[in-house]
């Protein structure tokens, strides 16, 4: 069971106190949700374990099936990260093939899986040969779901993955998640704005405000009674038409 | 159609001179043959004439086309590389690289170029000065302006998530510059590696003619400074002196065509495009008998795309504002919401075009709003009806103060108001949005994106509008901000009573914020209702639809995972 | 540090490079200034006694007999000093007075010429973008290849046309060469005529790039919201376009002076040479043809510091325009 283990991440820029001596652990079979707001830190976790930018301090932890330590190199066939903006994280030059043999090639697999993968992703094999211009975006970020699986990542970091996409399709996306995290029994660290969502689609919940994580728990826990005031502050800004016409009030 | 005959004259422009530098001295005969007809006119056996001494002009054009093309390329070449490797690798690397490599291009940058090219000319004796020499200090001097233009490409494309992505799978550093960059870098290169060939050309011509070329080459150049020096023009040999220059104008100028197709590749709203006269075609104000409350009445309104397929973006659309209502407008990206709200101000641009339907607005008199004259146009819009964009952080002009943006409201639709009125009443439009008046003096990028959408809105409040069309005005927001902008609509909603058209794709945000929704898709509005019966009752199955695609907070948890 | 702090720092290390590629490139390339420049001046009757040589050797290298630090120093502090040697193409007079009776030519030539070729440029530019889709849009490849055109074939062009054909212009000079030069309202006069062809050529093959400069940002700046906000506020056309678009629009133009800067001085060396113009480019000529080192280099330098001190007002300038500029500065 592979399991990844922060340890008091800190992150300044400059002077900006970004991420403040945050700690958390993902494991196999769970989906954590991280919430915030924008500028609360939560992209530039995200960004820290998928080593796009150096912790200031604090250590990152991954745990093999093994029970070991992963070595650095190794890193990466373990832990990917799927992006919010599926209009900027495909290479606009580039076919939906190259985007995901790369992927493999890189990590020891044969270019043969590429069908194998767009099915995963309820994507059929003629996908391959497109260019990102000729996809929606719901394909274009089942498109980065799969790359991120390639590498038989066990690990997922999905930041923001759908609040770029046409409400419609969202929840087939998240639920595409879902669907994966079972099949392949993976940990994944959703990070949102969105508490509904969070609270629909994972098992437990941080969070952050102003690079802290002021609260912790499971979700039901944390988002229908929040203990924190900034969290029922947030829970409490959400848009809910149910307190308007069932409950019978005006806002 | 003009883009691509710009690029083909350039293309056959270009391609007819460099066919004529590489076949034309094998056709033409040696242009250092001295013959006793100097200076003989165009025609007969010498189509150009001959020079003073009697050498053949066209074979002499020929041979020196062939050797400025020849410099223009060597120079060309290695001045991209340079720009490559200082722009590009130094952009990418980024820290201390980034900023030695920026600085070194910025110092070259501001040395100028020609001055240095003929000072280290004017120190290399004559003869050791080689086409390669000259190449050399050509592309060293030649190449920093294009350095500073990639690296400012590549800045930005090293933070797309594409090249992230791409480091997240373990992609090796040459290997994301080769692959994931240098493709999309290309339009660039190309079009940077074309003017480093004009300026070569241009910059060799010049050295030449001054007497400071390479030693023993034949360039248009050279063939200029033996014109010049034959006293070409004041002989009156006009074919002497002209055709050379003529070929670098030419190619030059087929180079530059050239660059605008790039650059219209690069940058898509460089486009050439028509411009049409009216923005309404074939409007007839009928003006239906309406609502007695109603302050806005959009009939049967249809807005068309011209493009080479014509997009219906609004169809058939009928809705009816009343006074002091909240109407919300909800649908996804490409429904037409927005269209629709433009095209009610007239604020469309071509090629949408309102092919038929009405606007009217009540205020007393009925006003037909598509029928209004330009300037009545003009001082309708924000008197009568004012807006609130998305982007609160693009809305406003980043170069002047807020008080600026403010005032030009007043100065132009109350040019006979006191400077210290106009003063007044733009703090007190920033009292009712809880922004401190002290802010007037602040530009737009020292306000958090909350404080911009507030200066927005008071902004929209200046003249105390009837209508506000409120375009996505909270989409870029956070929840808390947003909540407290809501909290702000309403408010003032309720204390002036002005109608607010609200657009937005979230429609849990209209279900508790409007008296009224209309949900919109493909252009059409499939359901318009009181938003109590859109919640309850809704009848149309999109409108199902996008409800349920928002999971309440509060609901049953985890019926979505199935 | 601050927005202009920074500038000037900039400005500092460009000066100080400009400074030392004057004291490197005499040494690295091949030929033996020193001996020919002696022998220049004892061709012309000046004293070539070891003071001299040492002057010259100073400016130009040694060949080895000091240590490259030596020379160095003593090269900063003759410029410090203003010493710039003696010129031996103008004989006996030094070189910081041929400088200084050229400069002023070269500065209000190119000067008034590069304002005009801006001033027209960007404003044809915002018109031309503005009035988008019009018969004006054929004015962008029109002034475009009109760059493309090498300034000196266009100037003799002009010449034989203008001048020598029509004669509305003179042939070359500065003035009228019976006058005395000063400030008497003949020789402004005549100044100013001798200086319209140059000046005209150089607008005319420089105001290209100003003008697709400015109309792509207009254009670009035109789909901004600020725009659309502006022309939904109900302000005249003139305002938008002014306050708005073409405020924006103008500012990369401003930005990007330095690059545009470096082509027209460098056209307006090759011009000057055309029509005798008495100035810096004709002067810096004048020195190569006559292995001049020491009034070359002389003459680059003031070039360069020339050029160096116009960016930097333009960039002080662009901070007072743009008050994003010096903000950012103050975060990273």
């Amino acid at each position: 069971m592979t399991t990844l283990e922060v340890r008091g991440l800190t992150k300044k820029f400059h002077r900006f106190q970004a991420v403040d001596d945050v700690s958390f652990t993902l494991t196999a079979g769970r989906t954590t949700a991280l919430v915030g707001a924008s500028g609360s830190g939560k992209s530039t976790i995200a960004r820290m374990i998928a080593r796009l930018v150096r912790p200031t301090s604090g250590e990152i932890v991954l745990t093999g099936p093994d029970g070991e330590p992963v070595p650095r190199r190794a890193y990466r066939d373990h832990v990917q990260m799927i992006f919010q903006d599926p209009f900027a994280s495909l290479n606009p030059f580039h076919t939906v093939e190259h985007h995901l043999a790369r992927p493999l090639r890189l990590h020891g697999r044969p270019r043969s899986e590429v069908p194998r993968l767009l099915e995963k992703v309820s994507l059929t094999a003629d996908f391959a040969a497109r260019r990102p211009h000729e996809l929606s975006g719901g394909q274009r970020q089942r498109i980065a779901i799969a790359r991120a699986l390639a590498p038989g990542a066990r690990v997922i970091i999905a930041d923001e993955p759908v609040s770029m996409l046409d409400v419609s399709i969202r929840l087939g996306v998240l639920k595409l998640l879902a669907r994966l995290q079972r099949e392949e029994n993976l940990s994944v660290l959703y990070i949102t704005h969105d508490l509904a969502t969070a609270r629909h689609f994972s098992d437990e919940v941080l969070v952050m405000h102003q690079g802290r994580i002021v609260e912790r728990g499971p979700s039901d826990d944390v988002l229908m009674r929040p203990q924190d005031p900034y969290t029922r502050r947030l829970a409490a800004a959400a848009p809910d038409p149910e307190a308007r016409f069932r409950q019978g009030g005006q806002p | 159609m003009i883009r691509s005959g710009k690029l083909a004259t350039g293309l056959g422009l270009a391609g007819l001179i460099v066919l004529f530098g590489l076949v034309g001295p094998l056709l033409t005969g040696d242009p250092a043959t001295i013959r006793d007809v100097g200076l003989t006119p165009p025609g007969g056996e010498h189509l150009l004439g001959t020079t003073l001494t009697g050498q053949d002009v066209l074979a002499q054009l020929a041979h020196a086309t062939r050797g400025s093309l020849w410099i223009g390329v060597l120079v060309g070449v290695m001045a991209t590389v340079l720009s490559g490797v200082f722009g590009i690798v130094g952009a990418y690397a980024g820290g201390i690289v980034d900023e030695v490599f920026s600085l070194f291009s910025n110092v070259m940058l501001v040395i100028p170029g020609l001055p240095l090219v003929i000072v280290v000319a004017g120190f290399v004796p004559a003869d050791q000065r080689g086409t390669w020499t000259i190449a050399l200090v050509l592309a060293i001097t030649g190449w920093a302006a294009a350095a500073r233009v990639l690296r400012a490409q590549t800045l930005s494309l090293r933070n797309r998530d594409y090249v992230a992505a791409a480091r997240v799978s373990g992609e090796r550093t040459w290997r994301v510059i080769c692959v994931e960059i240098l493709p999309n870098l290309l339009p660039i290169l190309a079009s940077q590696f074309v003017f480093a060939v004009v300026l070569a050309i241009l910059s060799e011509a010049g050295l030449s003619f001054l007497g400071l070329g390479a030693a023993n080459s034949s360039t248009l150049g050279t063939m200029l400074y033996y014109a010049q020096n034959g006293f070409a023009l004041q002989r009156e040999a006009w074919w002497w002196f002209v055709p050379p220059g003529l070929v670098i104008a030419l190619f030059g100028g087929a180079l530059v065509l050239i660059n605008f197709s790039i650059d219209e590749i690069i940058n898509p709203r460089l486009r050439d495009r028509a411009r049409r006269g009216r923005d309404v075609v074939a409007v007839e104000a009928e003006i239906a008998p309406v609502d007695d409350d109603a302050v806005l009445t959009v009939r049967n309104l249809n807005v068309v795309y011209q493009a080479a397929t014509p997009v219906h973006a609004v169809k058939d659309v009928s809705l009816t504002l009343r006074r002091g209502e909240i109407l919300g407008l909800a649908g996804e990206s490409g429904c037409g919401k927005t269209t629709l709200a433009y095209a009610i101000n007239r604020l469309h641009r071509p090629p949408a075009e309102v092919t038929s339907g009405s606007v009217v607005f009540h205020n007393g008199a009925d006003v037909d709003v598509l029928a209004l004259e330009p300037e009545e146009l003009r001082q309708f819009r924000w008197a009568q009806l004012s807006m609130v964009f998305q982007g609160a952080m693009n809305s406003l002009n980043p170069v002047t103060p807020i008080r600026a943006q403010l005032q030009d409201v007043l100065r132009t639709h109350r040019p006979s108001m006191p400077a210290a009125q106009r003063e007044e009443r733009c703090a007190e439009v920033l009292r009712l949005v809880g922004v401190d008046p002290a802010r007037l003096g602040s530009y737009p990028h020292e306000l958090s994106g909350g404080m911009r959408q507030r200066v927005m809105i008071a902004m929209a409040l200046l003249l105390d509008p009837q209508v506000m069309i409120m375009d996505e005005p909270t989409t870029a927001l956070d929840v808390l901000v947003q909540r407290e902008i809501l909290n702000e609509i309403s408010r003032l909603r309720d204390e002036l009573r002005f109608a607010v058209i609200f657009i937005t794709h979230d429609l849990p945000l209209l279900l508790e914020l409007s008296d009224r929704i209309a949900v919109m898709r493909d252009g059409e509005v499939v359901e318009y209702a009181t938003a109590e019966d859109v919640y309850l009752r809704p009848q149309h199955p999109y409108t199902r639809q996008l409800l349920a695609s928002f999971p309440s907070l509060t609901g049953e948890r985890g019926a979505l995972i199935t | 540090m601050g927005y202009y702090l920074r500038k000037l720092a900039f400005y500092l290390t460009a000066l100080w490079a400009a400074v030392t590629l004057n004291f490197v490139i005499p040494r690295m390339l091949p030929g033996n200034p020193v001996d020919i420049l002696m022998a220049k001046l004892q061709q012309r009757g000046g004293s070539v006694d070891p003071a001299a040589r040492t002057a010259y050797e100073t400016l130009l290298g040694t060949g080895g007999r000091e240590s490259f630090a030596e020379e160095y120093f003593a090269y900063l502090g003759n410029l410090l000093r203003g010493e710039l040697g003696v010129s031996v193409s103008a004989f006996p007079a030094k070189v910081s007075d041929v400088i200084g009776d050229a400069l002023p030519w070269t500065v209000v030539l190119v000067g008034l010429a590069t304002l005009l070729s801006f001033l027209l440029g960007v404003g044809l530019g915002a018109v031309v973008g503005w009035k988008r889709g019009t018969w004006l849009d054929a004015l962008v490849p029109a002034t475009t290849v009109l760059s493309a055109v090498p300034y000196f074939w266009l100037a003799l062009i002009l010449v034989a046309l203008l001048s020598s054909g029509l004669g509305w212009f003179p042939l070359n000079g500065g003035y009228d060469v019976v006058l005395d030069p000063g400030w008497s309202p003949e020789f402004i006069g005549s100044a100013i005529y001798h200086g319209t062809l140059p000046a005209l050529t150089i607008v005319i093959s420089s105001i290209g790039g100003w003008l697709l400069g400015m109309r792509n940002m207009m254009v670009s700046a035109m789909s901004e919201d600020y725009v659309l906000t502006a022309r939904a506020k109900g302000l005249t056309d003139s305002r938008t376009m002014i306050r708005y678009a073409a405020r924006n629009a103008v500012l990369p133009s401003v930005a990007g002076f330095a690059t545009s800067l470096g082509f027209v001085v460098s056209g307006s060396i090759v011009t000057e040479q055309v029509f005798s113009y008495p100035g810096i480019g004709s002067k810096l000529l004048q020195a190569v043809q006559n292995n001049d080192y020491a009034l070359m280099q002389g003459i680059f330098l003031v070039i360069t510091i020339a050029v160096l001190g116009a960016n930097l007002v333009v960039d002080l300038l662009y901070g007072l325009i743009d008050a994003r500029t010096r903000d950012r500065s103050t975060v990273s």
